[in-house]
């Protein structure tokens, strides 16, 4: 199939539209790191945990199906909440090793027992009402409704997360954790208690992210897990671990530089551009876009 | 359960074990394996129940008879391969070595049955050959012409090639104004990619439809033709995938009057909806044979209205009623996949009492050869909607199939080749 210019620029716009649901989880990722300096693979795992919980609760008491994406969240922000006991708390903090291997195992029992649960079959999941159907029109160009409020949330969510995390009193201490752990609990901070808000934090904002990338194709899945969580981690590394703005921008340009090439290049070859970028900004770029901002001793 | 049968043979083989003697079993054991973790995990859970259900039908009956004329009940246990090809292997060496099972029924996955099937002794009687020698009756995996792999493995699976041959002769008569084609599918799973890439578009051709931006090089009406060819000129996406905004906008710039979606039911439903938010349905499409099941009725009946799929499974007779009344109430549903292992269940059944087994558990590689032979031997065999005839030098079957079509939320038989 050929293709022009249009339809270059469209595919473009479609990816980094996409990329929103990338650019919240890698939010959730770099959250994670920033605040205590480790990878929480269980991340997007719990993300669809959570939506698979709020899909199931909303069925089971036949609650109104736009209860999903409330519940979704918070469900997400307890299995983080979980995933932060057996893969963090409970493994010396100076095993970080331990830890990343810990919320691996945490992936794939959250995977596994969505599966379970689930037979594996793909679910229904409610779509985003009006914004579902609508497809806008400018020119030649489409945009699709429910990929733009997902990337007007995400923006709206940076936005959220950057008043915490700098005008509040937990963000103060959360940044106070991050920077300098010791210093940090000889002031008083009750660490433990800043990871878990962290983490909540993160959940919730990963639930939603979970619960908008199923109700974008209609249907949940337990495939959806380690798709997000790779591209997911890689807005947070390209965008510069720890850095806030840095995930949402590098989300929307992996979504598009994917679909760009998935246009010029197919299928089989698009994600290898996707991981090539990657290498690029490591071997280039190591500290990501924004890495600049991680200011740790 | 089939109604012609090399009768001399068979009934050479149940006199020999008469006359041997030796102890008789209360029990015959079979195995299945399928996937029952993983994303395919409901294909496994579908064979299961309705292998039990089966096995129960016939211990409720009085249960298989013997050699020696008693009545032994069947049990079954059941594995998880887990559309995994090294999983699959191991249950496969698992079960003929460590098990007295006669027979087994499965895989799942075609990968996985593609990448077992070597394991098994290739040609009976080869002492060269150390091969697996426990005879084994696929209901699921599907992909083209698997069974010959070994003599020791047989499939009562539909025969795709031949249901979308007849599919595309009875379009190309019923819609004439179809006459452009294009497609896409699922490229890292292995039945979606292999049936459209080498059977579905060579049907499309061999009926006079035509690729919608010309020829594809290579491509003509035979089986497998330029496959390579017929992926790189389509429109693809993964099986995890979720976002198909490219695909679909390909799909619609094509303009083709028939789109042929060859991909299983989670990424079938999010290509539909895309494809009808883009407001680009085309005149009538294709699907893949494993996505007429419930959960593309569940996904997205709406965007799926008009769909036709062949399939070999369809509550259309009794006693497919009756085994789809069963699969629910076992924990499954009946499609044409799982369906076929009640086939199977009675086809063994049936094999069993024609060779003359005893069930003795020292006999076991003996039994399970006759039971080879039996199968080897079957011409045809009776299944839930019809007459399946036995491709006996391949171990294949050609199965009664119907054609289906999405409406109002079912899947409803749209035209029956049968009549």
């Amino acid at each position: 199939m050929s293709f022009g210019f249009i339809d270059i620029l469209q595919s473009l716009i479609d990816g980094i539209l996409f990329g929103s649901i990338y650019a919240l989880i890698g939010l959730g990722f770099t959250l994670i790191f920033g605040a205590m300096e480790k990878l929480n693979m269980a991340y997007a795992a719990s993300s669809i945990g959570g939506a698979y919980v709020g899909l199931g609760l909303a069925t089971l008491f036949s609650l109104p199906l736009f209860l999903v994406f409330l519940i979704g969240p918070i469900a997400a922000g307890l299995i983080s909440i979980l995933v932060y006991l057996v893969s963090f708390r409970l493994i010396p903090s100076t095993n970080h090793l331990g830890s990343l291997m810990a919320s691996i195992g945490a992936l794939f029992f959250i995977d596994e027992v969505i599966i379970h649960e689930t037979q594996g079959s793909p679910l229904t999941f409610p779509e985003l009402g009006i914004f579902a159907e609508a497809y806008f029109m400018l020119g030649d160009l489409g945009f699709r409704g429910d990929l733009i409020f997902i990337m007007i949330f995400g923006l709206i969510s940076m936005g959220v997360i950057i008043y915490l995390l700098y005008y509040t009193r937990l963000g103060l201490a959360t940044r106070a954790v991050s920077q300098q752990n010791v210093a940090a609990r000889l002031c008083g901070i009750p660490i433990h208690t800043i990871n878990i808000s962290t983490f909540v934090l993160a959940g919730i904002l990963g639930g939603f992210a979970g619960c908008m990338a199923a109700a974008s194709v209609g249907v949940i899945s337990p495939l959806l897990t380690i798709p997000i969580t790779i591209k997911g981690l890689i807005a947070a590394v390209i965008g510069g671990l720890g850095s806030i703005r840095g995930a949402i921008i590098a989300g929307l340009m992996i979504g598009g530089v994917e679909n760009f090439f998935l246009l010029v290049r197919g299928v089989n070859e698009r994600d290898i551009y996707v991981f090539l970028l990657l290498f690029v900004f490591l071997v280039l770029r190591p500290n990501g876009l924004f890495g600049n901002e991680i200011n740790r001793d | 359960m089939f109604s012609k049968f090399k009768k001399l043979k068979l009934a050479t083989l149940a006199f020999a074990t008469v006359i041997a003697g030796g102890a008789v079993a209360d029990t015959i054991k079979i195995a299945g394996w399928g996937a029952k973790s993983g994303p395919l995990r409901s294909f496994g859970v579908n064979s299961e129940a309705i292998i039990k259900a089966a096995i129960d039908r016939v211990n409720e009956n009085g249960g298989v008879k013997l050699a020696d004329g008693s009545m032994a009940k069947m049990s079954y246990d059941y594995y998880d391969s887990a559309c995994n090809a090294e999983q699959g292997i191991a249950i496969a060496r698992k079960v003929a070595s460590e098990t007295n099972a006669l027979i087994g029924i499965g895989p799942t996955c075609s990968g996985v049955a593609a990448a077992s099937f070597g394991v098994f002794q290739k040609k009976v009687g080869d002492s060269s050959d150390t091969g697996l020698q426990m005879p084994l009756l696929t209901d699921t995996a599907v992909r083209n012409g698997l069974a010959k792999i070994s003599q020791w493995t047989f499939r009562n699976t539909p025969n795709e090639p031949d249901m979308y041959d007849k599919l595309f002769a009875w379009i190309a008569k019923t819609n004439p104004d179809i006459k452009t084609i294009y497609g896409g599918t699922e490229t890292n799973q292995g039945h979606s990619a292999g049936t459209y890439s080498k059977v579905i578009v060579q049907a499309a051709i061999r009926h006079g439809f035509e690729w919608v931006n010309g020829p594809i090089d290579e491509v003509s009406d035979k089986i497998g033709s330029g496959f390579k060819n017929v992926l790189s000129s389509s429109s693809n996406w993964l099986m995890e995938d979720t976002n198909f905004s490219v695909q679909a906008r390909a799909f619609k710039k094509s303009g083709a009057d028939l789109f042929i979606v060859s991909s299983h039911p989670f990424t079938t439903c999010g290509f539909l909806k895309e494809l009808s938010r883009m407001k680009g349905m085309p005149k009538m499409m294709v699907g893949l044979t494993s996505s007429s099941s419930a959960e593309v009725m569940k996904g997205c009946p709406k965007q799926a209205e008009g769909m036709i799929i062949p399939t070999s499974f369809a509550p259309i007779t009794a006693a497919a009623k009756e085994v789809a009344a069963l699969a629910a109430a076992n924990g499954g549903s009946a499609d044409l996949h799982s369906a076929a292992s009640w086939e199977n269940v009675m086809i063994i059944k049936d094999v069993i009492e024609a060779v003359g087994i005893t069930g003795d558990p020292s006999k076991v590689k003996e039994e399970r050869a006759k039971i080879r032979d039996g199968l080897e031997a079957l011409e045809t065999t009776e299944g839930l909607i019809g007459t399946v005839t036995r491709v006996q030098d391949e171990g294949e079957a050609l199965k009664p199939f119907v054609f289906v079509h999405a409406k109002n939320g079912n899947w409803e038989v749209l035209h029956d080749p049968r009549k």
